[in-house]
Parts: structure tokens; sequence; C-alpha cells
């Protein structure tokens, strides 16, 4: 067992500390209180900071240099995040490009595909959105039904997605649409589309939290060029798999670098409203411990991809155990600051130091989206377990 | 970076896993529970004595191995899933505490052979938490009462905490048996005045509660994943409603999370070894951290194992009990859940 960064990876958290400092200019945290910013200034705002990180090489960590990468470790990535929530740093702007789309071209895309889209994704030129989920389709993503009917050179699409993330502000959407009725997974395919293309159109959702980041997409005879398909016509559900696989890494530390700043400002606001006696403290010392439990567990994940293992269960784990957390977290804060936690970030007697009111909403979804609890503990029944199925 | 052990390491586990398969099988476990006042078996201890086990932690020169916190966890686990009875933590615990302060390295010797059984006596009050008279040293003298004190019954000697030393107290001492449902851990009330010799002052006990939130956390970890295996075997041979009752998805996704907390407790309770070796700067808060989550998760695991089983699992028959009961009782001790977390935000400056 070996739980220490080698030189040279303290070598790399020192230098992105360095330039983290250097380059933040105020906490993301009061970036998204400060009632100046509205929905729309503050994706600048992160669109910003990506260019920032993208000049300095931190976008796209870990893929080849060859595509704009910096073609690091898993260790160094992990770093990346846990540092950047650390120093609170913003989400960057393009994250479903560069965490999903991204990876996709680089493994399955043409040569011409990655000269085209990698370089204005990099510098969140062009924002992307990610078009899996529809009305009908979920947790089942596989019953999903928008249609792309080839017509010459072009796929001629029709159908719908929902609860798609950035979908009002994206430029290009990256679909699973289904080529071949009959076959439930060799018949989806992987597609391109500019979201101003005649015949797609995006309508906000309003969300819990009141804002409306994600959005409905309607295809209607949508046309987009051949050439914007991914990989093979049917190769797009086993792309999309690879990719989400790819995706994995040791996330547990960035989010318990979040946690950890945030429980810490939860005990400063207890203190500052006089709340406390054993009660209140047992209650932050176990959201601390279980913070601690989650680190050990983003330690352990990320010993293991540098020791060269292929990530497994660990990534259901992970998502389960912030997801979760989260919640219970949101709860208990709410529960310690009283009345004072519902306020909206608009009032100007809310606390100025993290949104608890729209913390305490957001995590209603982390159980949600990308798996929710339960198809995580299918898998884990399924695939670590290998329980019977009926 | 590695989390996997190494093959020395490794090989401990397998050689600790058959040497207990075939020393204490869970049979012969719970006839030493269930029959011998004493809580443990000479003989068998004199066996784990002689394999070196009991001086795991101690420098050779001590009769020894040297060996660190990681190894005491592997040990500790392996001592959890076969649910061996008897005061071996204590022991190397007490053996630890005797060898930094330093001094008795003929004890130490003793203990390490088999030879002496020392046990640590800590509590001042029946109940965590109530209105303690402390114990005191004074003139050569311990006096007062020390509750919960591991094997005191069989216990050469007791290493007793007071405010301001650490002192060795040897038998003869009155001991009123404290029985809990534990029937793998006894505990004893002593009452105490007794002429003793101080060997150390209090800051001692920090690295051996360090030790004792991963050994204990240790064992609740073995506990638990034998559970989580003897369930999982039984859900898949029990059938109603003509299935198998691990084709019910209310059930899987429980087995589930019992995996997700056994293996986060692996986690934590390995990373925390991990620090106390290398002297780590947050080796406090992942020790006592690891040490509260275990706990925890251990009696959830052993509740839910019983639980699936339905009412075989709540019979004295099947084994079930005995992890529930050492889970529960380890959650007490070596550092209460309540305990471990208010050292967690001590250490975390809260
Ligand atoms: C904030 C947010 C952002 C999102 N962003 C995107 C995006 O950018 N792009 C995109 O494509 N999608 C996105 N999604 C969609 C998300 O992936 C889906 O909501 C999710 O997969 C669940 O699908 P569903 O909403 O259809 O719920 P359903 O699949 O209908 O599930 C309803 C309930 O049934 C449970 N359930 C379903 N199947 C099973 C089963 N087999 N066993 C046990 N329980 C089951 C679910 O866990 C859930 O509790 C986002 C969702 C949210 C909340």
């Amino acid at each position: 067992m070996d739980l220490r960064l080698t030189e040279q990876h303290l070598k790399f958290r020192d230098e992105l500390r360095a330039w983290l400092t250097a380059n933040l200019a105020r906490p993301w945290r009061e970036e998204l209180r400060d009632p100046n910013n509205n929905e729309d200034s503050l994706m600048e705002v992160r669109r910003q900071w990506q260019r920032k990180l993208h000049a300095a090489g931190y976008v796209g960590m870990d893929w080849p240099t060859e595509w704009g990468g910096r073609g690091a470790s898993e260790v160094e990535k992990s770093v990346f995040e846990e540092e950047s929530a650390r120093a609170d740093a913003p989400q960057i702007v393009n994250f479903l490009g560069i965490g999903l789309l991204g990876p996709a071209l680089i493994h399955h895309g043409s040569e011409a595909q990655r000269r085209r889209f990698i370089p204005p994704m990099l510098a969140a030129d062009e924002i992307w959105c990610q078009g899996f989920s529809e009305p009908g389709a979920g947790s089942d993503l596989a019953a999903l039904r928008t249609s792309a009917t080839l017509d010459g050179d072009h796929f001629v699409i029709n159908g719908q997605k929902i609860w798609t993330t950035f979908g009002p502000w994206a430029d290009w959407i990256f679909v699973l649409a289904r080529t071949d009725s009959g076959d439930r997974y060799g018949g989806i395919s992987f597609i391109l589309c500019k979201l101003d293309t005649p015949g797609i159109i995006v309508r906000r959702l309003r969300q819990i939290t009141g804002e409306s980041e994600f959005g409905e997409v309607f295809f209607e005879d949508a046309r987009v060029p051949r050439e914007n398909l991914v990989g093979q016509i049917g190769e797009g559900w086993r792309i999309a798999m690879t990719v989400l696989a790819y995706e994995r890494g040791a996330m547990s530390l960035a989010y318990a670098a979040r946690f950890e700043r945030d429980i810490r400002q939860l005990a400063i606001a207890c203190r500052e409203h006089g709340r406390g006696g054993t009660a209140v403290r047992e209650k932050l010392g176990r959201l601390f411990v279980e913070n601690e439990v989650m680190r050990a567990n983003g330690l352990r994940n990320l010993a293991n991809f540098a020791d060269g293992n292929k990530p497994g269960p660990e990534s259901s784990f992970e998502k389960i155990f912030w997801s979760e957390f989260d919640k219970r977290f949101r709860d208990v804060a709410l529960d310690l600051l009283g009345p004072g936690g519902l306020l909206e970030r608009s009032s100007a007697e809310a606390r100025a130091d993290v949104d608890w009111a729209r913390e305490f909403l957001w995590a209603r979804a982390g159980t949600i989206y990308s798996g929710s609890s339960e198809i995580q503990r299918n898998i884990i029944s399924k695939r670590v377990l290998n329980l019977p199925q009926i | 970076m590695k989390f996997e052990l190494s093959e020395d390491q490794a090989l401990l586990r397998s050689s600790t896993r058959d040497f207990l398969a075939g020393e204490w099988p869970i049979e012969q476990a719970r006839k030493v529970m269930e029959h011998d006042p004493r809580g443990y078996d000479p003989a068998a201890w004199a066996r784990l004595a002689e394999m070196g086990y009991l001086g795991l932690l101690l420098p050779p020169n001590l009769g020894g191995q040297g060996l660190g916190a990681i190894e005491l966890a592997i040990v500790l686990e392996e001592v959890g899933r076969a649910a061996m009875p008897g005061p071996f933590l204590d022991t190397v615990l007490a053996a630890a505490l005797l060898a930094s302060a330093g001094k008795r390295d003929a004890l130490v010797n003793d203990i390490a052979a088999g030879k002496a059984l020392v046990t640590i006596a800590r509590d001042d009050a029946p109940f965590s938490g109530g209105n303690a008279t402390p114990t005191r040293f004074e003139g050569g003298r311990v006096r007062g009462t020390k509750y919960f004190v591991p094997f005191a019954a069989a216990a050469d000697a007791l290493l007793v905490t007071t405010l301001d030393a650490v002192c060795l107290v040897q038998k003869p001492f009155e001991v009123i048996a404290l029985t809990t449902f534990d029937l793998a851990q006894r505990f004893g009330e002593v009452k105490l005045d007794h002429a003793a010799t101080a060997i150390g002052s209090p800051s001692l006990l920090g690295r051996v509660d360090q030790l004792a939130a991963v050994g204990a956390g240790a064992t609740l970890l073995g506990l638990m994943s034998r559970a989580l295996e003897i369930t999982l075997e039984y859900v898949q041979t029990r059938s109603a409603f003509k299935r198998p009752i691990a084709s019910f998805q209310a059930l899987q996704h429980r087995l589930a999370d019992m995996l997700l907390k056994t293996e986060s407790t692996r986690s934590a309770v390995y990373r925390a070894a991990w620090c106390v070796d290398t002297d780590a700067p947050d080796t406090a808060i992942a020790c006592a951290a690891a040490k509260a989550y275990a706990g925890d998760a251990s009696r959830l695991v052993c509740g839910e194992a019983i639980q699936m089983h339905g009412g075989i699992g709540f019979t004295w028959e099947l084994d079930l009990h005995v992890y529930f009961k050492r889970a529960k009782t380890l959650e007490q001790h070596y550092g209460s859940t309540e305990a471990q977390i208010e050292h967690t935000l001590a250490a975390a400056g809260f």
C-alpha cells in the first residue's frame, strides 16, 4: 500500500495551486451569489474561466497532446479536479463536450471530425449538450425512439430529447438516435447536430431551483449531414457506453474537498447564530466523518488507477456515495440553519458563504442524473454480486 | 500509488485466514464463548503466541515481528471474520503501550510469548459520559474503580489510566464480572486500592488510541464482510414465490448497499492504517473517522444479514447473532462512535 503522491505529482500540484491562486479573481461561490449575475452572465463567467484554463493547458487533461490535451495521467487529472474544488474554481462551461464528446471523438471519430470539432470545444467557442434522454427513455435509455433516416447524404431526424443540460445555451448537441427500429441496442447511432439547423427547436424547462439550466429539444424533419455520424451506423450504443466508462475517474476527492469546505462554512454559520451544543456538534461530526470515508474511497480508487487497474464497479460506489451523502448533508444544513437556510440568494439577509437553499434543492438531482441510485444498485447487484436477474 | 497489499501482506492475510480456519472454526469459537468462563482458550492462545501474532507490533528485541498498523489491520480483519473470541486486540494494545513507554521489557516479552495477559483499564464510569470519579495515583497507590476492563478476570496485570499517569498494577485484584450479550468479549469491574508503578504519562495513549481505532475498525470490517458473505450464499439458495430470494430487487438493492458500506469501511480502515505507518499529517482524522464509520456500518450490515435470513436469522443456532453482537460491542469500545466523532472534529480544528 502506498497512498502518497509521487514527487512528480506533488510538483504538478504545487504548480497548479500557484496558478489557481494567481488566476482566480474571486471565489466562484461569491460569483454565484453575486446578485448582479444572472444565468446568462454566469455562463459567460464559466466560458471565460474555461478559456483561461485552456490557455494554461488544463482543459482535456488526460487527452493526447495531439488533440490539444495535456496527456496527463489519471492521478494528475484527479489532482486537478481536487485542487480546483479546493480553490473554489468555477466548473468549465463545456463539461459535457470535454467530458463525453471529446473522448468519443478521440476513440471513435474520424480524423476530419476531430479536426473540425475539438479545437472550438476546448476553447469554449462551441458549447455542447448531450441528447440521450427522452420522455419515454431515461433509465431505460435503449427505449429511445428519436429516429434518424438516411436520405441521400443527410440524416432526417425526428423525435424529442429532454432534460438536456445547457440545451438553452449550447451550439451543438450529440444525440443517440434510432437508425434501425428492429434492433434494440444495435440500431442506435451517435450523431452530431447543430442546434440552429432548421427543424430543431429548443425550449427551456424550469427546474425546482427556479433556474432553467436544462431544456427539451424537438426534431422535426431536421436534416443533418451524414458526415456528422460518429463511428458506424448502429454503433451508437457501444460508443456511448465506452465513453461513459472512460469518463470514470476518482471524483470523490474533488467532492470531498468541496463538501469539507461547505461543512466548515456550516460550522461557522452555526457558531455565528448561536447554535451549538452536543447535538449540533454530533451532526457536524457525522457529516465530517462520512466525508472522510468518501475521501478514503477516492484515494483508494485513485491508487488503483495509478497502479494501472481498469475502472470497475468503483464508479457506481462513488456515484451512490457522493450523491446520497449530498442529500443528507444539505438536509442537515437546512435543519441547523433554521428558516435562515431557506433564504434565496437574491435576499440581502441570506448568508453569503454558501447558497444553502439552492444546494439543498440541487442535491435532489444527483441521485437521478448519470444513472439514478437505483440503477447504480442494479449495476452492483448484477455485475459485482452476480445476483440472479429475472 | 497503490492501494493493494504488498506480497508479504497478502501472504500474511492468507496465512492468517488459514491458521484461524484451522484453529478457530466458528463451532470452536462458539464452544469457547458459550462454555468457557474465561472467554478464551489458553491452549489456542499459546498457539497464537507461537505463530508470532501476539508480538505483531513489537520490535524483534522484545520478541516481536516489528510489523505495522497495516499488518495489524490485516490480522484483525481475519480475527473479525472468524469471530475469534479473546483479548487479542487488548493484549496487542497493552504491549504496544508498554513498549512505547520503554519500560518493562521482560513483561512485554512475556505478553508476546503468551505467558502474561495484560489489558488496559480505562473507563471510570459504568455509562460513558457519566459523572465519573477519576481513578487516582498517589503515593505509589492506585485508587478508584474501573469499569468494562477487558478480560480483567484472566489478566495478570492491568495498565490503569489516571489523570496524570498510566500505571501498572499486578494481580490479584477483585473483579466483578460485567456480563454483556457479547460472549466473545469478557469485561469486569475492578476496585483498585493497589500498589502500582507509573510507567508513563497519559500522552502515551495517543498512539495506542490510533492503533485501537485501526484494530477495532478492522475487526468490524471482518465481521461485516463475513456476515455479507454468509448472506449472499443464503439468498441464492433460499426460495420464495418460486424464485431465489436473491432475485428480488428489494433485497438486491440492500445487498448492494451492504457491499458499499463494507468496501467504504475497507477504504477508511486501510487508509487510516497506512496513515499511522507513514505518520501522515491526517492520521488522527483518518483513524477516528474510520472507527466511527466502521461501527455504524458494521451494525447495519450485520443487522441486515439477520433480516435477510428471516426467522432462522433470529435463532441462537445460526451464527449471525455472534457477528451482530460483536459489532455492537466494538462500536461502544476502543473509542465509542460518539467519542471518535469528537476526536475527528477536534483533529480537524472544529
Ligand atoms: C439535472 C438533470 C440534468 C440532466 N441532464 C441530462 C442531459 O444533459 N442529457 C441527457 O440525456 N439526460 C439528462 N438528464 C436525464 C437523466 O439522465 C434522467 O433523468 C435519468 O436517466 C432518469 O430517467 P427518467 O428521468 O426518465 O426517470 P425514470 O427512468 O422514469 O425513473 C423514475 C424512477 O424509477 C426508477 N427506476 C427506473 N428503472 C428502474 C429499475 N430498473 N429498477 C429500479 N428503479 C428503477 C428510477 O431510479 C427513478 O427513481 C438530466 C437529469 C437531471 C435531473
